[in-house]
């Protein structure tokens, strides 16, 4: 009973941001149940034309790349060395450890039969692209689970487990930028089947190398975003001097993305471009908006210091990918003259939960576990680490182990 | 995917002569009762055509489709027989993640739904729309045309073929293909001179022949490539690309710390100079 108790006084303490979040992951769950009781037939939208709907489209398909900030900060962090970029690790491997499990969950959701899952360990097809992403996302939400077990064992002070992951800190940047590389692309191997379906604009066979591209630039504006608003409603450090280091990068890899599109386009494509206005719309509007715009907003000299200027670039980068990764998944796949998707309220509903539950679960580990509180200058970075010398400075030494 | 094994040439395969369908439906039927599939609740004048039901489904494994036209201002219809075209190297067996679907060696592609985890990826795959979904259920599975295989193991031909008095004709491919060519040849204002089937998607085991150009039969324009062979070129380079990025990140990593240690190094040796 006490123990509740403790609960609700926490909870009742929350802002009421957080509580409405706990209210629509709530509503999100609720709906998850209806739909396994009564079946994907009924509860959503999806049919024989459309068997791919919002879960695959948003769930899936755009929640990865946004899962991207974590190795990729990784790899300029540890791998890189940039030392000085270690504060925004620990959020950005928060993200993505809560974005993998939501995916997990998402995916599990629009199976339609989600009690065979493990089937994807015991009978391998190779050339599936849907079981080497499955592979990789299993892989990988173990390593980010592990990386997450940092800050858990920094905060319940478990010596041991937080020695070894501080060891194998840059061998699991290495192993989460390799099979991140696989699955990021291989997502958009999924729709190199779909020859005749997917419209032009976005189906060339260079679409893997996109979605990797993208997923690398996306990822570093996810982390902008997130410190922006992290530092800009709960009350955290300004980092935006970090963060310019960032900007710094983005527009490298982005200029890389728009010459790989840009051949694609003109080069690689099977046939007319221009020939659904609607397509032809949201197709410019991706670019413009998603990726010229923050392009040359990246370039300027402004936004090294200028913090709502890195915020609405990094913003409009995410709200390309996202349009992008629908154009690809739904738009572009739907054929003239046939009936259009659109999501049933049940299905609105759970992605709104997966969306919500990724922020309360940010929030509230932000609160609870040291993820921002970690900066270099004040942690010991030496590896190995000399017996017992982890831990908050004075408590280290004859405390007895918990591992 | 793709077993070596497979002869292409000898699987076994429909030639579908729309020009002689008389539009029965008696292998829709057959379909049906050799399946043991549901009826379907119909209206008339639900789909495009005069067809019913609108679309193949979970329950109606094939279907004849009813095109009208007109030739020498008369009014005239075409009929032909939707079903699983039984690629040589098929979409949905190759994305399939569990191997649920299979190329058997004597032509049909089957599908074992005790693997199936319900993905759906081989319905997107498929560039013929045939897989179809237990929409109806709360744990569905994946339902389509299924060569009759049991039926052709034991020597017999499919149901439909058996049923249909007139338009299809079943055997290997090779003679398939060969008697296709013999109809056009012998009657070439009959026929429109594409067999459909004979290249599209890298080859598949139903024949059509038509006496209208396909594309105003409805026959979709489908490519000549293998399709797994598009996701295969891209897929192939995986392990590669696994070890390229583990390895070129190794080498930057060790590189840029070896920077720091020996700056460290030359730090401590100065501390000790003075
Ligand atoms: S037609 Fe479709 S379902 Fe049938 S074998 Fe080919 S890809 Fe598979
Ligand atoms: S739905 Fe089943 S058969 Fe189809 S690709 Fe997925 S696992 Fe394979
Ligand atoms: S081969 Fe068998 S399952 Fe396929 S359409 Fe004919 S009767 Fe139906």
């Amino acid at each position: 009973m006490t123990a509740a108790r403790i609960i609700m006084n926490e909870i009742k303490g929350y802002h009421r941001f957080i509580k409405l979040m706990m209210v629509l992951v709530g509503m999100g769950a609720l709906s998850a149940m209806i739909r396994f009781i009564f079946g994907l037939g009924v509860t959503t939208n999806l049919n024989d034309t459309y068997p791919w709907g919002l879960w695959i489209s948003f769930d899936v398909v755009t929640a990865v790349p946004l899962a991207a900030g974590a190795f990729t900060i990784g790899v300029v962090a540890h791998v890189c060395h940039i030392k000085k970029l270690e504060p925004l690790v620990r959020p950005a491997i928060v993200t993505g450890f809560l974005g993998y499990s939501l995916v997990c969950i998402g995916l599990l959701l629009d199976l339609g039969q989600p009690q065979r899952g493990i089937n994807v360990l015991r009978y391998w097809n190779v050339h599936s692209p849907m079981f080497e992403v499955s592979m990789c996302v299993m892989a990988y939400t173990t390593v980010l689970t592990l990386e997450f077990l940092h800050p858990v064992s920094e905060k319940f002070g478990w010596h041991i487990p937080l020695r070894l992951l501080r060891t194998l800190e840059i061998p699991f940047a290495i192993l989460a930028a390799m099979i991140s590389t696989l699955h990021q692309s291989t997502l958009g191997t999924f729709f190199l089947i779909a020859v005749d379906k997917l419209h032009n604009l976005w189906y060339n066979p260079l679409l893997p190398l996109q979605f990797w591209l993208s997923a690398i630039f996306t990822g570093l504006s996810i982390v902008i975003f997130e410190a922006s608003l992290v530092h800009k409603y709960m009350g955290q450090p300004d980092e935006s001097e970090l963060l310019a280091t960032l900007t710094r990068i983005i527009p490298w890899v982005m200029g890389v993305y728009i010459v790989v599109k840009l051949y694609a386009l003109l080069f690689l494509r099977h046939g007319p471009l221009f020939d659904r206005p609607v397509l032809t719309a949201l197709f410019a509007t991706e670019m413009i908006v998603g990726v010229f715009m923050p392009f040359s907003l990246y370039l300027g000299k402004r936004i090294k210091t200028d913090k709502r200027l890195q915020l609405r670039a990094a913003s409009m980068v995410i709200f390309g990918l996202v349009l992008n990764r629908f154009n690809v998944s739904m738009f572009g796949m739907e054929q003239a003259n046939q009936q259009i998707y659109v999501p049933s309220l049940l299905e609105s509903l759970v992605t709104i939960g997966i969306i919500a539950a990724h922020i309360l679960f940010f929030v509230l580990i932000a609160k609870y576990f040291p993820i921002f509180e970690h900066h270099p200058e004040a942690t010991d970075y030496t590896i190995p680490d000399r017996f017992r010398k982890v831990g908050r400075p004075g408590e280290g030494h004859g405390s007895p182990s918990e591992a | 995917m793709s077993a070596g094994t497979v002869n292409y040439a000898q699987t076994r395969s429909f030639l579908i002569d729309t020009t002689k369908c008389t539009g029965c439906r008696g292998c829709q039927v057959a379909c049906k009762q050799w399946n043991q599939l549901k009826a379907e609740k119909t209206t008339f004048f639900s789909g495009e055509g005069y067809q019913n039901p609108p679309q193949m489904s979970e329950y109606t494994f094939t279907r004849v489709k009813f095109k009208d036209y007109e030739k020498h201002g008369q009014n005239e219809f075409a009929f032909y027989k939707e079903m699983c075209m039984h690629c040589n190297e098929p979409a949905c067996a190759s994305v399939c993640p569990v191997g649920a679907f299979h190329k058997t060696p004597e032509g049909p592609v089957v599908y074992d739904s005790k693997k199936c985890i319900g993905c759906r990826f081989c319905m997107v795959a498929c560039p013929f729309g045939v897989p179809k979904y237990e929409w109806s259920k709360a744990f569905p599975l994946v339902k389509k045309c299924t060569g009759c295989y049991s039926r052709v193991k034991a020597g017999l031909e499919p149901a439909c073929a058996t049923a249909c008095p007139t338009a299809i004709t079943y055997g290997s491919r090779d003679e398939m293909l060969k008697e296709a060519s013999r109809r056009i040849a012998a009657k070439p204002e009959r026929y429109y001179k594409t067999i459909y089937g004979k290249e599209e998607a890298g080859g598949t085991g139903v024949l059509y022949l038509t006496q209208q150009p396909l594309d105003e039969l409805g026959f979709k324009k489908i490519t000549k490539r293998p399709l797994p062979s598009y996701t295969w070129q891209a897929l192939r380079l995986v392990p590669g690309i696994f070890l390229t990025v583990g390895g070129t990140l190794s080498a930057i990593s060790w590189f840029q710390h070896r920077k720091d240690r020996i700056r460290k190094e030359e730090e401590g040796m100065q501390e000790k100079d003075k």
